[in-house]
């Protein structure tokens, strides 16, 4: 059964025009968007507003990407909550990385936004 | 500290092998000396009851230096001490038995008297070369050692061996004075050569270690060059790629009426520029493959991989594209061929040549692949119906950045120019060719072939 509360996505990326086109596009789509800038306050953020899904950047000050992630995932609170990552690289090996890591989805950068919706869609649909 | 390491290891290895060289070069003239010996045993005439003892001393000394001649030939030396150590022994025990047998044979008298020096004086020089310094000392030594003797011999210090053989002072000075002379001749002769032969032997371990060592500093530069370059290409990568992606949000933003209306002039110029983007990332990503591939890091994953299958994944790939464009997609495979190769790698070839098949053949055509098990190798042939593809362009189509034009001279297709070159990098990287016969109008054949199995030096 799904909530009627709007899903609330967390966003965490360094670069701002970045987060100001993600969070544009989100909120058009209908989420709650809150983002941080750095690893660090990614976390703080996650623990205090309890999102639906997160939005992880992989090159982060601070503390990267791979770390928090396996950070939330090691978290009780956030087992559930899946976690895209998104990343310039697009090695294999960090793809490989990030799925060790417990990331639910990984995204290269630049992505196409359909492909991003669609990604956030079945995840969140995966979840509840 | 890495590099010094690797450098004694080479400069020992080189070492060890010059001094096997010098040693069985010494050790046949030893056989000669041995075997002259004999010779002059032979014909000599006064060594009476002393002869079969001799003799058989003489047949011990043999046997003991192909003893040794052996035991130098099977053993591996680790480390060159162990030669010095061992090849003192040899010295040692040469030594003591050729004196003895001299001392048997008459002392001062006795033919083997010359052998014996110029047996030391061989050594001496054979082994200085290689930081025996011990040894060289060693038979300096024994030389004193021998003299000494014969001067207390000559003192009467010393008694011969035998029957005592009177001599009188004069007899035992002409007698040592023939020796000398004949002694001093062979001396020279041994000498000089044996010290041309080593000191053609050390310039070129000279040389050799020389080189080795600016081989190592060359490799170990080239290595730091590498890794810098991998590291610039990672982070320039991901430094592009960051204000690709804000611009692509933002025009799709712009595009998806999001922030606000947009005319249909407005929106065309958005998408025209979104399909630049696109462009300009797979150029991007190209560039970024084509140096992994070119460096000699590349993290290129090979095992045991059906190509047949690879095949056919790429096919019902772009069996659509062939299908829109109304060209004809045909296969002829056997049911599986396995060869050691990279499966990613091998698919991208597949798809590279395939993409440029259905790209340059016009609608209603044909393209043929056909894969062969030629043995020890198998052979990939995809054949198109399309343009063909001049001399000149054949020549440096696998070139980095070339594209070709399409019939009437304009470049519709758009494409980074490196899809070829990508795929030349990967089928050598397998050890196999690739190759492309066409003729124009006629369409065009690339071929590439890949080993088997996995090669011996892996």
């Amino acid at each position: 059964m799904m909530s009627d509360k709007k899903k609330k996505i967390l966003i965490v990326e360094d670069e701002t025009d970045m987060v100001s086109a993600l969070k544009i596009r989100l909120e058009a789509t209908g989420y709650e968007v809150v983002s941080a800038g750095n690893g660090q306050e990614g976390l703080r953020c996650a623990r205090r507003e309890n999102p639906d899904l997160v939005i992880l950047d992989v090159m982060l000050p601070k503390m990267d990407g791979l770390t928090v992630c396996r950070m939330l995932k090691f978290d009780e609170k956030f087992q559930k909550t899946p976690i895209m990552m998104l990343t310039a690289k697009s090695q294999k090996k960090d793809v490989q990385q990030g799925k060790e890591m417990g990331a639910d989805a990984y995204l290269t950068k630049p992505f196409k936004s359909e492909e991003l919706l669609e990604t956030i869609e079945g995840l969140l649909k995966g979840k509840a | 500290m890495k590099r010094s390491d690797e450098e004694k290891h080479i400069e020992n290895k080189l070492i060890i092998h010059e001094f096997r060289k010098k040693i069985s070069w010494s050790i046949v003239i030893r056989y000669c000396l041995v075997i002259l010996g004999l010779v002059m045993f032979q014909i000599s005439t006064y060594l009476g009851d002393n002869a079969s003892l001799s003799f058989v001393l003489l047949g011990l000394v043999f046997v003991y230096n192909l003893f040794c001649h052996l035991i130098y030939r099977y053993k591996k030396f680790e480390v060159p001490w162990q030669m010095v150590v061992f090849a003192a022994f040899f010295q040692i025990f040469d030594i003591m038995a050729i004196t003895f047998l001299i001392y048997i044979t008459g002392w001062l008298d006795s033919p083997y008297w010359f052998l014996y020096l110029v047996m030391i004086i061989v050594s001496g020089f054979g082994l200085y070369f290689y930081y025996s310094i011990t040894v060289f000392f060693i038979a300096l030594f024994s030389s004193i050692f021998y003299l000494g003797l014969m001067l207390l011999t000559y003192y009467n210090l010393v008694p011969l061996y035998g029957a005592a053989i009177t001599l009188s002072p004069s007899q035992m000075l002409q007698s040592i004075f023939n020796k000398a002379i004949f002694t001093t001749i062979s001396f020279l002769l041994f000498a000089v050569t044996i010290y041309y032969f080593s000191k053609l032997l050390n310039q070129n371990r000279a040389e050799l270690v020389q080189k080795n060592r600016q081989l190592l500093i060359a490799l170990e530069d080239l290595k730091d060059i590498d890794q810098m370059k991998d590291e610039f290409i990672s982070t320039a990568s991901h430094e592009l790629r960051t204000p690709l992606s804000v611009i692509r949000e933002n025009l799709s933003l712009i595009a998806d009426k999001i922030v606000g209306q947009v005319n249909d002039k407005q929106t065309h110029l958005v998408e025209s520029s979104k399909i630049n983007i696109d462009r300009l990332t797979k150029i991007l990503d190209n560039i970024l493959d084509i140096s992994k591939i070119e460096s000699t890091s590349v993290d290129i994953n090979r095992h045991e991989v059906d190509i047949v299958h690879i095949a056919g994944k790429a096919v019902d790939l772009l069996s659509r594209k062939a299908e829109e464009k109304e060209i004809k997609l045909e296969t002829d495979f056997p049911a599986e061929i396995l060869a050691y190769a990279d499966h990613d790698q091998i698919f991208r070839v597949f798809i590279n040549l395939l993409d440029n098949a259905i790209k340059y053949t016009d609608s209603g055509g044909r393209i043929l692949v056909e894969i062969k098990d030629t043995g020890s190798q198998l052979e990939v042939s995809v054949i198109d119906s399309g343009h063909g593809i001049s001399r000149e362009d054949q020549e440096r189509i696998f070139d980095r950045f070339v594209r070709l034009p399409d019939n009437d001279g304009v470049t519709r297709e758009k494409g980074s120019g490196l899809g070829l070159s990508i795929c030349k990098g990967i089928v050598d990287l397998h050890g196999g060719k690739i190759t492309v016969h066409s003729k124009i109008g006629e369409g065009s054949k690339f071929m590439f072939t890949l080993p088997k199995v996995k090669p011996n030096d892996e």
